[in-house]
């Protein structure tokens, strides 16, 4: 008789059971392999003995420092992050990439438990890890708030915030692994992923040393609760935007893969411009503030709003083929980059109906759009001219995209350069993206006859891109490789 | 009506036509052998009604629903084994069965019972407490076997179960399929191995380079693609033969009606019959034929040790109607 059939006999054992029923195979599975492996326990220990020996230190010491405990937690955080921000991130790659390897994957998704489930189950292995691993050096971590020279609030930010990095890294991990189709690329993205992991330890210690460093002081602030809260938001929306979009690329061909990237899309633009404009109230409506949301945005629609318009022409199925175009949040190329627009529309109006009307950044505040437009909608219409494979459609238009965009940044200097001018000549730089902007920014430079020539470039590039998606939308395609 | 039709299924990746124009049905409790040489197409279908892939064109069709529009529905009704065992090393068998069981949403008791009930079929009861990086190639295919089973679908589509497989494995492997079929399973099974194939299917598809060239019982595959000629044939063995005797027998047995074809290979010469384009075969013809051969050669003092009708099998019939065509 096996020994899942065995019956619970007593209260505890039934609620397990129980539990156990309710819960993602996945957790249960990925945490029952984790805990057999040697790796866990050789960490474990090491974790517990380094904190222990520090402990040690801080006990020899104590009499001599009244205020040691700040140095005493960075020294314990160290001992934590090299597991959550090493290993535990490293230790969920492997583990996706495996299930890719030996093509378990594709038996897990036969099961019916579907890519964003199964995904979901390995983040949350990792994360009961984590606590695991959190739970044995949490009394290191309060003991030294007792050696004094660090607040609790500092103390609690700080794991908080620790939880948030590695639950970002780990979801890195996990996306990385989904790229990993053949040997060549497995060995680079593997190669990224150890050197991304110790630019994310590194990182992380650093960012904790700064705020050990500032933590009490700058709790006190106004904007503290703002700022702490758009790091995290973040940090935790990257981290479900890189999950769908490895669930998506997961997805079998007959699935609506492009839902959950675009749904995070739209809560990260959304509750980016809410925190926006909670930022901008906490520093007394100021105006530079607006103009940063605005370069921030542009960044984002440029490098986000590129992967989500950049899909397949047309779609696999019949069915989406002939679904009402104006479900943003079906799959297909059309749909994705009328999603993009609305969404940099919509925060580019907010920004500058509050931005005041006067000095030469509203200008600043009025181009950016238009070049995110531009260099997007050029980058899509460019990439439809080339011949290629439809399945290739996407990669090609980030590949236009980024030949583009430097064009764009280094043609018109050199041009100037050659023909005896000053690089940053405006009359030469009026579509680039760089100084471009710059240079409308500058009172001595700035010109509203330049922003409208980047504008009408920018309404007729997507006019045309428009055109060209439509046609190829109700055009029947190949269908994904 | 059947379990399985596969109309019109093609997949084109740019020009390269991976499957092309595939259409054939199959039964529940039969088990149809899909049989090509490599990269002919056998994978890329398979891999099309497991749902993982999706057709350029074509439909398949799992109990009356569309397997490319509703996936999700059709997917509880299959059974996909892969061609690469797909188990995890550091867990049990049961811990492992245990897994897909829960995936497959089967809550306790149900799961115990379904559980146990599979290792029983697959004989891996003791086993199950052995990590599967331990087992054999033969027992983890066991193992792949009952994974599949875990969900009791109707279609099981194996792709080349049998590969690497000792004789013996192969044998009980082969057991366990006809064991499958009789419980009134549709069985959809690849492999290079003809013989293998042969003594389970009742019927097989041969596909080459994309096509499929036929599909039906060997039988009839056989008689259609020699034009609906009836045809069999005779091996026969002459004690210590030269080459001058073998010469002979060959030259004797040409000049016999029905016979069309005689190789020698070795000490053996193989004879082929076969009856004239549209005639209706007679019963028993061929052991007719034989008979009066056997007395042709005696007759004329060739010192026959053995002589045998041999039956065409699949082999035969792959061979027929690829036509050598075999990269």
């Amino acid at each position: 008789m096996s020994a899942s059939a065995a019956v619970p006999t007593d209260a505890w054992s039934s609620f397990a059971a129980r539990l156990s029923e309710r819960l993602n195979p996945i957790v249960v599975k990925e945490v029952r392999q984790g805990l057999r492996t040697r790796a866990f326990w050789v960490f474990f220990g090491l974790m517990l003995l380094a904190c222990l020996t520090i402990s040690m230190v801080a006990w020899a010491t104590a009499a001599q420092t009244s205020d040691a405990g700040q140095g005493f937690f960075v020294a314990y955080f160290v001992c934590l992050a090299v597991v959550q921000f090493f290993v535990i991130p490293y230790t969920a790659y492997r583990s996706m990439a495996r299930e890719r390897e030996d093509e378990t994957w594709v038996l897990l998704t036969l099961t019916g438990l579907g890519p964003r489930r199964i995904l979901r189950g390995k983040l949350l292995s990792f994360v009961v890890q984590g606590t695991l691993y959190a739970s044995a050096a949490g009394p290191f971590l309060v003991f030294s708030y007792y050696l004094n020279g660090i607040d609790l609030p500092t103390i609690v930010l700080s794991v908080v915030l620790g939880a948030a990095w590695q639950l970002f890294l780990t979801a890195v991990c996990v996306s990385m692994a989904t790229l990993a189709q053949s040997r060549l690329v497995r060995g680079l993205v593997h190669f990224l992923v150890l050197g991304g992991l110790l630019w994310g330890f590194v990182s992380g210690i650093g960012f904790m040393g700064a705020l050990m460093e500032s933590g009490r002081q700058w709790l006190t602030e106004d904007a503290a609760l703002v700022t702490a809260t758009g790091i995290f938001f973040t940090l935790v929306s990257f981290a479900a935007l890189l999950f769908e979009a490895a669930a998506a690329r997961l997805s079998l061909s007959s699935e609506n893969y492009a839902r959950g990237p675009r749904l995070v899309f739209v809560l990260q633009v959304v509750v980016g411009l809410g925190l926006a404009l909670w930022a901008w109230r906490e520093e007394h409506f100021s105006s530079d503030l607006l103009l940063v949301a605005q370069m921030v945005a542009a960044v984002y629609f440029l490098v986000v709003g590129l992967f989500i318009a950049s899909d397949h022409d047309g779609m696999s199925r019949n069915h989406w083929a002939s679904s009402f175009r104006l479900q943003l949040f079906m799959p297909g190329a059309l749909r994705g980059y009328l999603l993009v627009l609305l969404g940099l529309g919509a925060v580019s109006l907010v920004l500058n109906l509050l931005y005041p009307v006067s000095g030469t950044e509203v200008l600043v505040m009025r181009a950016a759009p238009a070049y995110v437009a531009l260099y997007l909608s050029l980058s899509m219409l460019v990439a439809r001219w080339l011949p290629h494979h439809p399945a290739l459609t996407a990669v090609l238009v980030r590949v236009v995209f980024a030949a583009l965009l430097l064009l764009g940044m280094g043609a018109p200097p050199l041009v100037a350069a050659i023909a005896g001018h000053d690089p940053t000549a405006p009359a030469y730089n009026v579509f680039n993206p760089l100084l471009g902007l710059i240079n409308l920014g500058r009172p001595a430079h700035a010109s509203e006859q330049r922003l409208l020539w980047v504008a009408a470039a920018a309404a007729v590039a997507v006019l045309l891109t428009l055109g060209s998606l439509l046609s190829r939308d109700v055009r029947p395609q190949v269908a994904r490789v | 009506m059947s379990l399985l039709e596969v109309r019109h299924l093609s997949r084109h990746y740019g020009a390269l036509k991976a499957v092309d124009d595939v259409s054939f049905t199959l039964d529940e409790g039969t088990i149809l052998g899909f049989i090509g040489p490599n990269g002919a197409g056998k994978s890329t279908t398979m891999r099309i009604l497991a749902t993982l892939d999706v057709p350029t064109r074509g439909e398949v069709l799992l109990g009356g629903k569309s397997a490319v529009d509703w996936p999700d529905q059709v997917r509880p009704m299959i059974g996909y084994m892969p061609d690469r065992y797909g188990t995890y090393d550091d867990m049990t068998v049961e811990e492992f069965l245990d897994f897909f069981a829960r995936a497959y949403r089967l809550k306790n008791p149900q799961r115990a019972q379904r559980l146990n009930s599979v290792m029983d079929f697959t004989g891996l009861q003791p086993l199950a407490q052995k990590l599967t990086a331990e087992l054999s190639k033969g027992m983890k295919q066991r193992v792949a076997l009952g994974r599949t089973l875990l969900h009791d679908p109707r279609l099981l589509i194996l792709d080349e179960p049998a590969d690497g497989l000792d004789p013996r494995a192969r044998i009980e492997l082969r057991e366990l399929l006809k064991a499958l079929a009789a419980q009134g399973k549709a069985v959809l099974i690849s492999s290079h191995i003809l013989t293998e194939l042969s003594e389970i299917c009742d019927s097989c598809a041969i596909i080459e380079q994309g096509k499929l060239l036929a599909t039906g019982p060997v039988s009839e595959i056989l008689a259609r693609s020699d034009g609906g000629v009836h045809s069999s044939e005779l091996v026969l063995r002459l004690l210590g033969p030269t080459g001058e005797l073998l010469a002979r027998a060959e030259r004797l047995l040409l000049e016999q009606a029905l016979v069309v074809k005689v190789l020698v290979e070795g000490a053996a010469v193989r004879v082929r019959l076969e009856l004239p384009p549209g005639s209706a075969p007679a019963g028993g013809w061929a052991d007719e034929a034989a008979a009066r051969l056997l007395k042709v050669m005696i007759g004329a003092e060739l010192p026959v040790c053995s002589f045998q009708a041999r039956e065409l099998d699949l082999e035969d019939a792959f061979l027929t109607v690829t036509r050598g065509r075999v990269q």
